[in-house]
């Protein structure tokens, strides 16, 4: 069964020049918009607030964050912004100035792997010799999600105030101020109109009305057109820093019991929105903005297949010994006790955690680590959300973890989902040591009153855990749990015969605490590459040697005593 | 009142030779279950009266309502042999005394729960086949009898329901002789097609007495060595000679006072030996019971040495029949004394069967205390299914000790299925805690059980989902994994009405999947989860069960639906190629079909990753055609390690080659668990790797890198070669009148139903129809068929193979099978278009 197929062309051994530069990771395309006029610049990125803001604040270094697709409207917005601010009134003591303005660019670019880009502006000012400057950088890249504020990067400049474009999850930053603009989107305001009420054709519907960060401009004068038009029980949320709020990042006033309404999205939503969404609100109508189609019909949002799959994924790792924690973020409030609240719920289960940070987050990176068994991702509210077969591992959001690490016996699905990384604080706080099984323990007790142990030194183990997935017993989904008793026994121990040798634990794996480190067990155990010249022993053994000839030209010797020839 | 107790039956227990493990097998409705109540009635567990209708081993309430047994039921009895003559016709094994425990294992007919008699097999020696005289061997009982001669048990046979021979079809004595003659003919013919050389000849015939005939309703058989018995005497001959005139072609003359076989005398038919002599006397009571006639009632008694008590011989009718029958031959006497006679003992049988039931090598302790049946060796238990216990939630272990001895708080290895020695997988440590013999619903505590015996076990429930290897011995291998000859290709998915009730249905199915040795439970990749049983009628009681014991919440349950497994039809047109993220790695790989031989014996664990690889390639090349370089290099199995998909290296001189192949492996385990048109697991696809290039530093060759291309260029590597969609087959066998047969062809035709075989019972006007018939199509079958042929016809089903859909390509969504295949995806939750191999292929 030799191969038929031969190749056509001999394959070739290195990676042509062409590729090397290539981003292994999907390009996100950037919007196909056309180049804006000055005016709309103006008016898109907000330059004259911006200004404004900056000037009142009295900020002198000014990071400029923009996602990959506004990039390149970067440079046009930061000399419109410098422009502005230049002149802008100086508040307070300030001294009239400003004839020679030089800018000069500092390209830095080259000078660190990382791509951030800075720019650095100089003002030069006065001729009093005490320079007032406002400087802004260019932030491009961003290590985790665009649409979170970038903090370190803006701190590697010394920035004073960071304002982001484009569409943001509003999630509440931990170190600096930011301005934000949402880079406002034309909306045929009409036409909204018109799908709302072939929508809602009852005017006394109950309707919360919200959109997309970036046409959330338009919000005032749709609801104006809507009143108008008769509807009476309109709400329209505005827009807060809370994502853990009842409608992410929307106030809402307590008194509205929001099941009874429904919700008209003007735009595509994130999936994280609309997964927590989906199950607060009675309804879900969203208006498409997708440029080009003017398709009059909203769409009724449906999340339950979204909803079952991440169920599917959860109940899957209900019985996975290890798991990743995947940092992606360095910037939302909160992050590293919530880092250190997943760590604890996670080793109070009896399971083993590790914490990666990886940048932005492929499936080439994840991949990597095999020994995991899956991934809890800590970022932004709307990223935390990894939505793909693409990974080897499945990837799940920290109040998914919560729910997967509550146990069968406990666990409800009901559809509440939520983005945001605050319910696992709540759950550390609530997590008493999750027993597996109450009569597991009974029956030890009972055994060892009964006096028959010491025939065999091996303890008992724990029951295996049912596999929802597979159907099947799965034997080590907590390894760290072993260890709690055989701790307690050996520190009652170690104080009082510290000074004899002590064995060193079966095998040459790496113990924690006693317990073999997991990762350390899988490399060992699913592992067969084990280094460079184990591969020999699978080949078959070469000819043994044989002796050959021997002796001079006039008659060679075959062997010992053999005949010459 | 129960006429033994437990200190008898476990002195007993401490003599195996005289002990008898045996399972109650047939076809569904030939009395099994009827004829166990006479078993039990003789052990004074039943009331003689209730006999027959009582079928005590029904403990579940639906098995009394419907009339069918759905599972195995093991109850211990004692017996004994009248005299100690008896013990002389105990050939071959030895025995100690004239007292016997019987472990008796009354299992399902229905096909559809024929895990159940798999799981009751593994723990017995000797099996009661069943057949009834009208319908004779019937699939099931072919079936049954396959797997009984498989795991090298020895069968003997009754033919049930002669009454209804006598009564209902007023059949002539040599009419009923040559039936029953046919009717072991035709079991002798399924046990030689299977003969096996270590278990030797099992042939059954009556005047050897492995063959009995009766009534399990009227509460009574016989053999042909107990009238041999009563006329041995008479005649003044021996037994056993006795016994062999008294079957086939032997006559008596009266007019020579001789035995002849030649059938004339003087131009005039003889009467057979057998029909004079043993179906004589009964036709005789029949005839006069049946008919009123009173005054010859007594004589006839009399003559027969029948003593009735007064009550008794006020009844008239078939209860006067029944009584003089069961005191006339009473049927636990004839089955007591074929087992014990006939069936091997544990001693015996284990010396044969220890290295089919063993995994490990044959000259280990452990194989050597399982041939011995030692009870001091190391313990080997084996157990093959879990009983619910009345305390909701737990279970009894129930199994065979083969080696050893259990006793309470005994602390025992708990080896999975997964279980290999030297691994800590599927491996745990418990201390055992009570030992329990099973009797019927009820359990008696036990102290202690030597090898050789059934019982069960209290405690260790959590540790084993279906069944598993018990042992004290730390080299011990896993007593072998039963193979079941149905498979889970019906599904439904169920979901609570009440979103609270989640963690309730969750803790039903692990009990389900406990409580059935064939059940699977299971969530797939869109969150539903699935029940998955053999048919329609395991499912609906498996769904039942859990709605209403297991679970005890409301449930919303979907149409059956089949499970497909993705396959490819021919060798991929060109070589996939996907390049790593990085673009420094790149896989060449081709897809090919896999031999449906080779794909049936992985599945049935003929071949399998455990094997030596030498020996596998041997097998491969020898008996498959492969390639012996190909064969030796088989990277994996997949999915989850033993399906049938293969891996073949077939590089050549590949740096660092060992180095990926972990990550080649997952690559191939996550593709084939979930494949490229549905995410469903694949099945007889061989992948061959053609070529690698890696990066030459290791950092850019690592998992990272290689896990998702694998995935990539099997997914490329399969689309490019024409894949299809394979669908489960049932083989169904109808029982049906000629009258009716054309309602039959006409249902089937319309189900996509192909008939391959068309035969008539010999003697009747019932034909076996026997076709195969899509799963998909089987649903609402058997209603179809009843509705057609005025409920003639009987159908069993059970899953033979697969199939490709036809109907087109699953690439192609506008094809039939396109349209399924979207369907499948929609309800996932994923994209509806097939994606095409280009979005795997990497151009060069």
């Amino acid at each position: 069964m030799t191969d038929p197929i031969q190749l056509t062309v001999a394959p070739v051994l290195s990676t042509p020049e062409t590729h090397i530069f290539e981003d292994p990771t999907p390009i996100t395309t950037a919007q196909n918009t056309p180049r804006l006029t000055d005016d709309e610049l103006w008016d898109v990125y907000e330059i004259s607030r911006t200004a404004r803001e900056v000037r009142d604040g009295g900020y002198k270094r000014v990071a400029l964050q923009f996602p990959d697709g506004m990039l390149k409207d970067a440079p046009r917005v930061f000399e419109a912004l410098e422009e502005k601010l230049k002149r802008l009134p100086i508040p307070a003591e300030k001294v009239e100035n400003g004839e020679d303005l030089e800018t000069s660019f500092n390209d830095l670019s080259t000078t660190s792997t990382k791509t951030e880009q800075f720019r650095e502006n100089r003002i030069e000012q006065g001729k009093q010799g005490t320079t007032e400057r406002i400087r802004l950088y260019i932030l491009a890249d961003t290590s985790y999600g665009s649409c979170c504020v970038d903090e370190i990067a803006a701190e590697h400049v010394d920035a004073d105030v960071v304002v982001h474009y484009g569409r943001s999850c509003l999630s509440p930053t931990a170190r600096l101020p930011v301005i934000y603009v949402f880079t406002t989107h034309p909306l045929d305001i009409s036409d909204v109109v018109q799908v709302f009420e072939s929508t809602f054709p009852s005017k006394e519907e109950k309707v919360v009305l919200m959109a997309d960060i970036t046409y959330n401009t338009h919000i005032p004068t749709l609801q104006n057109h809507l009143l108008a038009a008769g509807y009476m029980n309109l709400v329209t949320p505005p827009i807060i820093h809370d994502p853990s709020s009842q409608i992410p990042n929307r106030a809402l006033e307590a008194s509205i019991e929001l099941k009874e309404y429904s919700l008209f999205h003007v735009s595509d939503p994130p999936q994280a929105l609309l997964l927590t969404l989906s199950s607060r609100v009675k309804e879900m109508f969203i208006y498409p903005s997708t440029s080009g189609t003017t398709s009059s019909k909203a769409i009724q949002a449906n999340t339950a297949m979204t909803l079952r799959r991440r169920y599917a994924l959860l109940t899957r790792l209900s019985t996975c010994p290890i798991f990743g924690i995947l940092i992606n973020t360095i910037s939302v409030t909160n992050y590293l006790s919530t880092i250190t609240s997943i760590r604890s719920l996670i080793s109070s289960s009896g399971k083993k955690s590790y914490t990666f940070v990886v940048g932005k987050v492929n499936s080439a990176k994840i991949a990597n680590f095999s020994e995991i068994g899956g991934w809890v991702v800590v970022g932004c509210w709307e990223s935390s959300l990894i939505e793909s077969s693409e990974f080897y591992r499945p990837i799940i959001t920290p109040f998914e973890l919560g729910l997967c690490l509550i146990g069968d016996e406990k666990r409800i699905w009901d559809g509440r989902w939520r983005g945001d990384f605050g319910s696992v604080e709540e759950m550390v706080g609530s997590s008493a040591p999750i027993a597996i099984n109450g009569e597991a323990q009974e029956d030890v007790e009972k055994e060892e009153k009964d006096g028959d142990v010491g025939e065999d030194s091996e303890e008992e183990s724990t029951p295996p855990e049912f596999d929802l997935r597979t159907g099947r017993y799965v034997s080590h989904s907590r390894p760290m749990r072993s260890s709690a008793p055989q701790h307690s026994d050996s520190s009652e121990q170690s104080t009082t015969a510290s000074q004899v040798l002590t064995r060193r634990a079966k095998g040459d794996l790496v113990t924690v605490n006693g317990t073999v480190s997991p990762g350390a067990e899988f490399l060992r155990n699913q592992r067969t590459w084990q280094g460079l010249g184990s591969d020999f022993a699978e080949t078959e053994a070469s000819q043994g040697m044989e002796e050959g000839r021997s002796g001079v030209a006039r008659g060679y010797r075959v062997g010992e005593g053999g005949e010459r020839t | 009142m129960v006429n033994f107790t437990i200190e008898e039956v476990h002195a007993l227990m401490e003599k195996p030779t005289n002990v008898r493990n045996m399972s109650v097998i047939a076809h569904v409705d030939h009395g099994k279950s009827t004829l166990t109540d006479s078993l039990l009635s003789k052990a004074g567990i039943i009331s003689a009266a209730k006999a027959g209708d009582a079928r005590a081993t029904d403990t579940r309430a639906d098995e009394q309502e419907r009339g069918i047994t759905i599972k195995s039921t093991a109850i211990s009895l004692y017996g004994n042999l009248a005299d100690d003559e008896d013990l002389k016709d105990i050939v071959g094994q030895k025995t100690d005394g004239r007292d016997f425990l019987i472990n008796l294992i009354d299992s399902p007919g229905h096909v559809d729960f024929s895990s159940e008699v798999t799981a009751a097999l593994r723990v017995t020696d000797g099996a009661l086949v069943v057949v009834d005289t009208i319908e004779g061997v019937c699939v099931q009982t072919e079936t049954v009898l396959r797997q009984a001669l498989g795991e090298r048990i020895k069968p003997v046979v009754i033919i049930n329901k002669v009454d209804r021979a006598l009564l209902e079809l007023q059949v002539s004595k040599e009419d009923l002789y040559q039936s029953f003659s046919r009717t072991i003919e035709s079991v002798n013919v399924v046990i030689s097609t299977y003969f096996d050389k270590t278990l030797g000849d099992v042939q059954v015939y009556p005047y050897k007495g492995t063959v009995a005939f009766g009534s399990g309703l009227h509460g009574w058989a016989f053999t042909i060595r107990q009238f041999a018995q009563r006329y041995a005497k008479k005649f003044g001959v021996d037994r056993n000679k006795m016994m062999e005139r008294l079957w086939g072609d032997n006559y008596f003359n009266p007019h020579t006072k001789k035995w002849t076989n030649k059938g004339t005398h003087e131009g005039k038919q003889l009467e057979r030996a057998f029909n004079q002599f043993i179906l004589d006397p009964i036709f005789r009571i029949f005839a006069a019971v049946m008919n009123f006639k009173k005054d010859e009632i007594p004589t006839l008694l009399e003559k027969l040495n029948i003593k009735l008590s007064p009550d008794d011989k006020e009844k008239e009718g078939k209860q006067l029949l029944k009584v003089v029958m069961r005191t006339f031959l009473p049927a636990a006497d004839a089955l007591m004394e074929m087992m014990i006679l006939h069936l091997p003992s544990p001693v015996t049988a284990q010396r044969y069967r220890a290295e089919t039931l063993y995994e490990g090598p044959p000259d280990d302790e452990a194989c050597i205390g399982i041939r011995d049946c030692d009870p001091k060796a190391p313990l080997m238990l084996y157990v093959s299914k879990m009983v619910p216990t009345s305390d909701k939630g737990r279970f009894y272990a129930f199994g065979r000790v083969f080696a050893g001895t259990v006793r309470s708080g005994l602390k025992v290895r708990i080896q999975g299925p997964n279980y290999t020695p030297g691994k800590k997988d599927d491996l745990f440590i418990k201390a055992i805690q009570r030992t329990v013999l099973m009797m019927g619903g009820k359990v008696d505590p036990i102290d202690d059980v030597p090898a050789g015996n059934i019982l069960g076990l209290v405690g260790i429930d959590q540790f084993l989902l279906k069944s598993g290897t018990l042992t004290t011995s730390d080299t011990a291998h896993n007593l072998k994994v039963m193979k079941f000859s149905v498979s889970p290709v019906v599904q439904r998915s169920v979901e609570v009405k009440n979103a609270q009730d989640l963690p309730k249905l969750v803790e039903g199915l692990k009990r389900l999947s406990k409580s059935d040795p064939c059940v699977l439970t299971s969530i797939n990749e869109a969150g539903e989860h699935i029940v998955a049983g053999a048919g329609e009628l395991h499912l609906e009681i498996c769904l039942k069960d859990l709605e209403e014991d297991h679970a005890g919440v409301p449930l919303r349950i979907s149409d059956p639906v089949v499970a497909y497994r993705e396959t490819v039809t021919a060798k991929s047109s060109m070589t996939a190629l996907s390049k790593s993220p990085n673009k420094h790695n790149r896989l060449y790989m081709t897809a090919e079909p896999l031999d449906e031989e080779v794909s049936k014996e992985i599945e049935a664990g003929r071949i399998s990753p455990r094997d030596d690889f030498k020996a596998r390639a041997r097998i491969l090349a020898d008996d498959f055609g492969w390639d012996v370089t190909d064969a030796r290099k088989i990277w994996c199995f997949g999915p989850d390690t033993n399906g049938a998909n293969l891996l073949v290296d077939q590089t050549k001189a590949v740096q660092y080659l060992n180095e990926i192949k972990d990550s080649v492996v997952s690559g191939f385990q996550w593709a084939s668990r979930e494949g490229p048109i549905a995410e469903e697991p694949m099945r007889s696809c061989r992948f061959n790797i053609m070529d690698v290039t890696l990066h030459a530093d290791a950092i850019h060759r690592g998992g990272g890198q290689l896990i998702p291309t694998a995935r990539r260029v099997l997914y490329a590597a399969a689309l490019l070669a024409e894949p299809g969609l394979l669908e489960p087959v049932f083989l169904v066998e109808i029982q049906v009148p000629e009258s009716a047969m054309g309602g039959v062809y006409g249902v089937l035709t319309r189900r996509r139903g192909h008939v391959f075989s068309e035969e008539q019972r010999p003697g009747t006007p019932l034909f076996t129809i026997k076709a195969y018939l899509p799963v998909m199509e089987s649903f609402g079958f058997n209603a179809d068929l009843r509705s057609h042929t005025s409920g003639q016809a009987f159908p069993q089903s059970v899953f033979d193979h697969w199939q490709i859909l036809p109907g087109g390509s699953p690439i192609d969504g506008t094809s039939k099978v396109g349209q399924t295949v979207q369907e499948m995806r929609k309800r996932k939750g994923i994209k509806v278009e097939v994606p095409g191999y280009e979005n795997y292929y990497d151009k060069l």
